[in-house]
């Protein structure tokens, strides 16, 4: 049989991928391209019309200081979120696979938050922080709880990031996990023998063999943190002040609420490039750091 | 020596005692959120905004946020949607991506290259980018929203790049070659070999994909609300967002509306929690 | 065996789409037992339970299959998603600038229906009538007289504390008499930003000529006298908040909460605010009153509203004629047939915008709403403000509230707003 004739391989990349193609061009590609054209019109959303603006809606995003508001608080969230969420998730690890008892219902346990949405788990955490959390304050009168922290620029934010990180912790948490017990145990024995005490092992064996963990953490929770929409939705809403407002929020309001389609259209692809762009210098530099490991 | 082996037993006792306190803190700090939704949804509204941390309030413990937040979110006819959508995206998702990933990692063509980059760019694609463009050309150009088969067929076409990208990694290191050839000189097509050979070992992987777009399809609300206008289509989380835009300043329903929303994914982790964890653990080893 | 369970899996697929495809047959255009269906969309939240007992009901007796929905986005954005998806709902209830913003495209002409007459509220577009009044509302500020008058102990006539100079003299009374926080503030933006903010702009003599001299630049915002009056009567419930601790974490059903059960006297709302209040043990005796103020152009005897939501039909292909007619109906319905008087006035005790129709059974609210009304005591809605003010001008609003800019620094913010805003075509 041949293999090597362009009939052969259509056929093949058709039998396994044809379909797969068709959906993936069907639902993203498709609407992506329209999206794109969309942004040189000045469309508002429900008219009929869609008059062509060239690239005005380009030099507004660019004159658009919310927008940059929002994305440079989205950077700084991510930033601090990204860390926290791994930090976290490696020191949960670390604990369930230390041979504590019971490792398997903590592993369990601190995954739960993940089988929850963003919207559900935005509004159960209102309520913590906004009813709970003040209960206690006043209860026991410890003025830092007594007021709502959703009611300030700063608390708001840490807000989201605390909610950030309770809920994506326990899925990285699985994933370190994995990579703890992919270090094979000769070796750690073997560091042991050599007079290694447990942190350094930890440090010097453990987690240049978990590059590859690392890698695909940073990935998700970034890729995610960049994207924040449902918990920033039903958690804060953009309150106080809309100084809460981040960057996905921010397109939806300029394309929705403010009627102006194009823009918020041209708003969501910047988003897109500064996502995609972070997300290839991430992995790109932990490749080569896996390599070197 | 033996004296040596004593304390490092005794040592390694007050470690596991350490870490226990502070697994058990940590958990307390992880489930607090749930425990407190569990005590409210007992009580009358206005008990609960006077004191949401009292266990029993003062008009006493109640069950009757449940019928009527059952009642108006439909629960049943909800949970039948979600479902339905969740198990056929999942099942079509692991299928389609799984061969994908296959004839990719096997085959140096252009047309695999060309599209295995378009899906890793396309995960970093904000949803917000797709929405409209994407609700007026199904809706409005080709006039087929409204239907669960048509957010299925967008479940897929929106988890296809993940999927096919964990299942790239699994064929890629998982998969031996070797296998595949003796099975190509026994005299199978790549189709047989794929079904017979390949698909059986990527198991773990399938788990993997299964737990977590099932779990992606089951809470997502952005598509669905947009994709299905009608009532008798809601899925579970456009039920539980209508109602509390509805009834928000009802606490007590809303409460029992969350823990509704929440409960039978909780119930079916409760019975597949190992393979959950376990699913998740080996997809993640590369 | 691995075939056998391959097999399964896909069955089970293809059957669960099948299902999935069962029961969507159909178009909307008609439902199974020949009679004709049509969708409305509520935007009042709070009336959502009624709206879905009023439709099964009205299915009922009229033959007409009527559906309800509700979403948490905002009109605007809804509307949106509905009509680039060739999606209307028949019947949309939405908000006077959303009925001007898609009134020449999307709306069905209704000049020629009977209840024109009966109201004075009807939104016309383009020389055509297009926008159905769903209710007459308007805001002041809500008391609870029980709990004043327990303080007191003399009987609570709000037409005695018109200016701020009566009204500050109350409150120091309630704080003396033991009521050491007698109000509460929402601070949702769109209570600051739409509600309250508003009346400033819609209590100018010549409301047009202000918001282009905002636009322009050239009004002193913060000289003017309607501005210092309106944020000096702001500043006294800003001082006597329950909340003034940290007052943007105040939440709503707790603000509404204290004020029907008398812990709080006095709050700035609207007679929408009942469904919150009756919720709770609520007072009977509690009502509305204008805003008070110092000043002597009348607005301090006048509640601030008029006509709220609007509905109207859909005039695409995607809507039938028939359904068109039967949505006519149904608006006819609820202003000449008696059970769709009781719809609108006792069901969701909502003050209607039509002459004929009688309203008895009204909430406390209500009923200070409909009693200003009939003596003409209304200062109009301003209903051309661009769809980002509420959201900007709402967050500067709450930065004031919280302290966050003093009242110049208020002012700025709102005129640097209308300076960077482009007007709305009316």
């Amino acid at each position: 049989m041949k293999t090597n004739t362009m009939s052969y391989k259509c056929k093949q990349f058709m039998m396994f991928a044809g379909v797969t193609t068709f959906i993936f061009i069907a639902v993203v590609i498709v609407p992506f391209i329209y999206g794109f054209y969309l942004t040189f019109t000045s469309w508002d959303g429900v008219s009929s019309q869609k008059p062509f603006v060239g690239i005005a809606n380009y030099v507004a995003s660019f004159s658009d200081v919310a927008y940059w508001q929002a994305l440079g608080r989205t950077v700084i969230y991510s930033a601090i979120a990204v860390i926290l969420v791994n930090v976290v998730a490696f020191i949960l690890a670390f604990l369930v696979t230390s041979g504590v008892k019971g490792q398997n219902f903590f592993r369990a346990g601190f995954f739960i938050p993940n089988l929850i949405g963003g919207i559900v788990l935005g509004y159960i955490w209102k309520f913590v922080f906004n009813r709970a959390f003040v209960a206690v304050g006043e209860a026991l009168s410890i003025g830092a709880l007594s007021t709502s922290w959703l009611a300030t620029t700063n608390g708001a934010m840490l807000c989201l990031i605390i909610v950030s990180v309770w809920q994506y912790a326990g899925y990285m948490m699985l994933i370190y996990v994995a990579g703890f017990m992919s270090v094979s145990a000769d070796v750690l024995e073997a560091a042991r023998i050599d007079g290694c005490t447990n942190t350094q092992s930890i440090i010097k064996i453990s987690i240049p063999l978990m590059v590859s963990s690392f890698v695909q953490c940073l990935f998700l929770t970034i890729t995610r943190c960049f994207m924040v929409y449902d918990v920033n939705l039903s958690l804060t809403n953009g309150e106080p002040f809309n100084s809460s407002v981040m960057a996905a929020m921010h397109v939806y309001n300029q394309a929705f609420t403010y009627k102006n389609y194009g823009t918020g259209q041209a708003e969501a692809l910047i988003l897109f490039i500064v996502c995609a762009v972070v997300g290839v210098l991430q992995v790109s530099i932990g490749k080569k750091a896996e390599v070197s490991a | 020596m033996d004296d040596l082996n004593e304390r490092a037993a005794r040592n390694r006792k007050i470690k596991h005692a350490v870490f226990m306190v502070v697994l058990i803190v940590l958990f307390a700090c992880f489930i607090f959120p749930f425990l407190l939704v569990l005590i409210n949804v007992f009580k009358e509204k206005g008990d609960i905004n006077s004191n949401p941390l009292a266990l029993v309030g003062s008009r006493g413990f109640t069950l009757k946020n449940f019928p009527e937040a059952m009642d108006k979110m439909n629960f049943w006819r909800s949970f039948g949607n979600s479902m339905v959508v969740t198990v056929s995206s999942t099942i079509f998702t692991i299928l389609l991506a799984s061969m994908t990933a296959y004839v990719i990692v096997r085959n140096k063509w252009k047309a695999c290259g060309a599209l295995f980059g378009m899906m890793i760019a396309s995960m970093v694609i904000p949803f917000q980018v797709l929405m409209i463009p994407l609700v007026s050309f199904y809706g409005g150009t080709l006039g087929i929203l409204n239907s669960r088969v048509t957010l299925i067929f967008m479940h897929v076409g929106f988890s296809l790049s993940m999927a096919t990208f964990m299942f790239h990694g699994a064929i890629h290191t998982n998969v031996p070659i070797a296998l595949e050839e003796a099975a190509t000189i026994d005299g199978c097509t790549k189709w047989q070999t794929y079904w017979q050979i390949v698909f059986p070992l990527l198991k773990p992987t399938i788990a993997t994909v299964a737990i977590i777009d099932a779990m992606a399809f089951w809470n997502d609300y952005l598509l669905p609300s947009l994709v299905l206008g009608r009532k008798e289509m809601y899925t579970i989380p456009i039920a539980t967002q209508v109602f509390y835009g509805t009834y928000s300043t009802d606490i007590g329903l809303v409460m029992a509306a969350l823990l509704l929303a929440m409960l039978p994914i909780l119930v079916l982790y409760l019975f597949l929690q190992r393979y959950i964890v376990e699913g998740v653990t080996s997809g993640a080893v590369k | 065996m691995r075939k056998k369970l391959l097999a399964m899996m896909l069955a089970t697929a293809m059957g669960l789409s099948l299902t999935a495809c069962g029961g969507e047959g159909g178009d909307g255009g008609s439902s199974g037992d020949g009679g004709v269906s049509i969708t409305i969309f509520n935007s009042k939240s709070e009336v959502q339970s009624q709206f879905e007992a009023m439709a099964e009901e009205y299915s009922k007796t009229k033959g007409v299959n009527v559906e309800i929905y509700y979403s948490n986005d905002t009109v605007a954005a809804h509307m949106a998603t509905k009509y680039s998806a060739n999606d209307p709902y028949t019947i949309s209830m939405v908000d006077a600038k959303d009925v001007y913003s898609l009134a020449e495209e999307h709306a069905a002409d209704l000049s020629n229906e009977k209840w024109v007459a009966n109201t004075d509220y009807a939104i016309s577009v383009g020389g055509k009538v297009v926008g159905f009044p769903v209710c007459v509302e308007a805001r002041g500020v809500i008391y609870n007289a029980e709990a004043i008058e327990a303080v007191t102990g003399k009987e609570f006539k709000p037409e005695e504390y018109k200016t701020l100079d009566a009204f500050q003299g109350l409150l120091d009374e309630l704080v003396a008499g033991g009521m050491e926080t007698p109000t509460g503030i929402m601070k949702e933006d769109w209570s600051l930003g739409a509600h309250f903010l508003c009346e400033v702009y819609e209590e100018q003599p010549d409301v047009e000529a202000y918001i282009s001299a905002l636009h322009a630049g050239t009004a002193d915002l913060a000289n003017n006298p309607k501005w210092t009056a309106k944020m000096d009567t702001f500043d006294a419930l800003k001082k006597y908040n329950y909340a003034a601790g940290s007052p943007v974490a105040a939440e709503r059903e707790v603000t509404e909460q204290k004020l029907a059960e008398g812990e709080i006297a006095f709050m700035f709302g609207g007679n929408w605010d009942w469904s919150v209040i009756n919720a709770y043990e609520y007072s009977e005796k509690m009502g509305m009153m204008p805003v008070p103020q110092n000043t002597d152009d009348g607005a301090n005897e006048k509640l601030v509203g008029g006509g709220s939501k609007y509905m109207f039909i859909d005039s695409s292909e995607n809507t039938s004629d028939e359904q068109r007619q039967a949505a006519k109906d149904f608006l006819n319905w609820i202003v000449f047939e008696a059970d769709g008087n009781a719809f609108l006035t006792e069901q969701c005790a909502l003050v209607p915008a039509f002459s004929n129709v009688n309203a008895e059974a009204l909430d406390p609210l209500s009923a200070s709403v409909k009693k200003y009304a009939d003596e003409g005591k209304l200062i109009d809605n301003y209903n051309y403000f661009p769809d980002d003010h509420l959201s900007k001008c709402g967050a500067s609003f709450q930065k004031y509230l919280a302290d966050q800019i003093d009242r110049a620094g208020f002012a700025a913010e709102i005129e640097e707003y209308w300076k960077n805003t482009t007007p709305v075509e009316h």
